[in-house]
């Protein structure tokens, strides 16, 4: 079974470096060098154009796509992916959105529309968590442990609607006699990529779930997490890991990196999972691993490489592998022989470290050893 | 007295793909699938000059949202409006990917608010309200958008939403928000129309003298379903007080060139 390696692009803005926290690319900070803005007035570049060129750069570099997260402060994945959708020619738009936003008649509206621009290049991260006061600010009031039995009836009506001639009754959605119509039927559906960390999640995973997505934590943790999927799905999803890297030609430059922006880091700017977390399992899963941890930025390597000081220095979770090119790849092996069936990696600026990543980590990869 | 409007003319674009006619056999044909009708119509419309295009919500077609990001991606000042019913997202999920679409192509989107379907098409939407409740959840869709568009909080409570301590921040509150259009001539259409439209669209048939007196203050556009003796209806409409034309998007290039210049110089 080959393995998927996706690359996330930023929908948040990108920062120049891990060294200065200021989203300067994307049109989120004032003042940004590109694009967006020069000397104080609008170039004619968005958003879009910056990127346009990180989804080009990375399935030039080995990658089959990238993640598009969502939060209450980025740009849209379903604008972005749409944006995009023609100017591509084998990356694969992950989409990440929560079922209460969309009805799943328009969703599977929407995403036969892109299957057909894209040739079929459209996936689903479907996240049901976050929640707390961010979910209210979308306008969803459904409880955390309701919202993962509505991702289970969405995702059965989105696939009946997928199939044609579909009525339901349901708790959450009615549909009758819903389908698509000739123009955008007969499109192959969606890989679905399933996030989220609580036992509510873990069982609606098992039924919907091609790929199980977590953040990277530690291997024992990791492997916990698995092994707990696995206890609760008929048929186990594949696995997939969220993993931030910097990698550089040597180590002491990887860590040289890392502590310029230790020492520049705004002081409690550790952001979780981007946007406050509400009441996010993974969110409360990470902190919880740094809690013991002092002020030195090494001493966050709760592991050989694995650094749990990124949320630090840009918006995201916590983890994230650091080390030179050799350390870091064999540190994806590992995952790789853990049961990690794709990747999703990510490195800051999310342009220059897909070709960086893509020239030098991804050759050093060996796959399995077991 | 309603003067005379300068005409703007709007094509529909299509949402679904011709047929590309039959080759004699021995004609080596290499043409690739037409997969995209819309976008190539938008662009010609572009290059001659119209001022806008409208992707109707169209159960039978591709979905309007998605094609008119990439209707905006391909033009440059073609101004694009997205026809959806209030069912299809929540009012915060639809202005935050608007905002986003704003951004990418510098504020050029618009809504067409399609309000009053026909029941059965609705049922297969996943759209069960019927009669005057629908006018009143597109009030409610269309406050609670133009509400979370700015700096929050914004709090909300209704009958069919409800927000708390919503609102985008920056960059995302910067852009205009899409211009409003809706139609329909009940009196709970007009209604509606008076407190979020910035254009009231009529069809041809409406009683537009009964009818825009009840509508102050908006912009006036009309459906034109056949381009038959078209400056006739454009001048007659005008002095009326109809500044926008939705036309049908065949033959751009003959629309940009003929039709519009002759309109303005008439």
């Amino acid at each position: 079974m080959p393995v998927d390696i996706y690359w996330r692009i930023h929908m948040e803005g990108d920062q120049p470096s891990l060294r200065r926290r200021v989203r300067s690319r994307g049109g989120f900070a004032p003042g940004g060098t590109a694009p967006g803005t020069r000397d104080g007035r609008d170039d004619g570049y968005t958003h879009a154009d910056y990127m346009a060129e990180v989804a080009r750069a990375a399935e030039e570099s080995g990658f089959v796509g990238g993640l598009l997260p969502n939060f209450p402060h980025t740009d849209d994945p379903w604008a972005a992916a749409a944006t995009l959708a023609r100017e591509t020619t084998s990356y694969r738009f992950m989409v990440a959105f929560q079922p209460g936003f969309l009805h799943p008649v328009q969703a599977a509206r929407m995403t036969a529309t892109l299957q057909r621009a894209t040739g079929g290049r459209i996936v689903y991260n479907v996240i049901s968590g976050g929640g707390g006061p961010a979910q209210l600010w979308w306008g969803d009031k459904v409880d955390h442990d309701d919202r993962y039995a509505r991702t289970s009836e969405f995702l059965d009506v989105l696939k009946g609607v997928w199939q044609g001639g579909h009525t339901h009754h349901g708790r959450f959605y009615q549909v009758e006699d819903a389908g698509l119509p000739e123009e955008l039927a007969g499109q192959p559906f969606p890989e679905i990529f399933f996030s989220g960390s609580s036992p509510a999640a873990i069982d609606a995973a098992g039924r919907h779930a091609d790929y199980y997505l977590s953040w990277l934590e530690p291997f024992e943790a990791l492997a916990e997490k698995f092994d707990a999927v696995r206890a609760h799905s008929a048929t186990p999803p594949r696995f997939a890991v969220r993993v931030d890297l910097l990698a550089r030609e040597s180590e002491e430059e990887a860590w040289e990196e890392i502590r310029q922006g230790w020492q520049a880091r705004p002081r409690g700017g550790d952001s979780g999972g981007g946007s406050g977390g509400g009441d996010s399992v993974g969110v409360r899963r990470s902190r919880s691993f740094l809690a013991e941890a002092g002020d030195d930025p090494r001493a966050l390597e709760v592991a050989p490489n694995v650094w749990g000081g990124f949320g630090q220095l840009r918006d995201g979770p916590a983890f994230g592998l650091v080390g030179d090119y050799h350390q870091v790849a064999e540190r994806l092996d590992q995952f790789l022989d853990l049961g990690v069936d794709a990747f999703i990696l990510a490195g800051i600026p999310h342009l220059e470290e897909a070709r960086r990543v893509g020239r030098h980590v991804l050759p050093l990869l060996k796959g399995r050893t077991s | 007295m309603t003067h005379p409007a300068t005409a703007r003319f709007h094509v529909v674009l299509p949402t679904r793909s011709a047929a590309a006619p039959e080759l004699p056999a021995f004609v080596t044909d290499v043409r690739p699938a037409l997969t995209d009708p819309a976008g190539r119509s938008a662009v010609a419309a572009d290059l001659a000059g119209l001022a806008g295009a409208l992707v109707p919500f169209d159960p039978g077609g591709q979905e309007s949202l998605a094609v008119a990001a990439n209707v905006l991606r391909r033009t440059r000042h073609l101004r694009v409006v997205a026809g959806f019913h209030a069912a299809a997202a929540t009012p915060v999920y639809a202005a935050k990917l608007s905002a986003s679409l704003q951004r990418f192509a510098a504020g050029r989107l618009g809504w067409r608010l399609a309000v009053d379907l026909d029941p059965a098409a609705a049922r297969a939407q996943g759209d069960f309200l019927t009669g005057p409740d629908r006018q009143a959840r597109a009030g409610e869709f269309l406050t609670v958008a133009k509400g979370v568009w700015h700096d929050g909080p914004f709090d909300f409570k209704g009958d069919f939403y409800e927000v708390a301590a919503g609102g985008f921040g920056l960059p995302l509150s910067a852009s205009p928000f899409p211009e409003v259009q809706l139609s329909g001539t009940s009196p709970e259409a007009l209604a509606l129309s008076r407190r979020h439209a910035d254009v009231h669209v009529f069809a041809e048939g409406d009683d537009l003298d009964a009818l825009v007196p009840e509508l102050p203050g908006l912009r006036y556009g009309v459906h034109l379903t056949s381009l038959d003796h078209v400056l006739d209806h454009v001048a007659e409409y005008a002095r009326r007080g109809v500044s926008e034309f939705f036309v049908p998007a065949e033959d751009v290039y003959h629309l940009g060139e003929h039709l519009k210049e002759q309109a303005l110089a008439g």
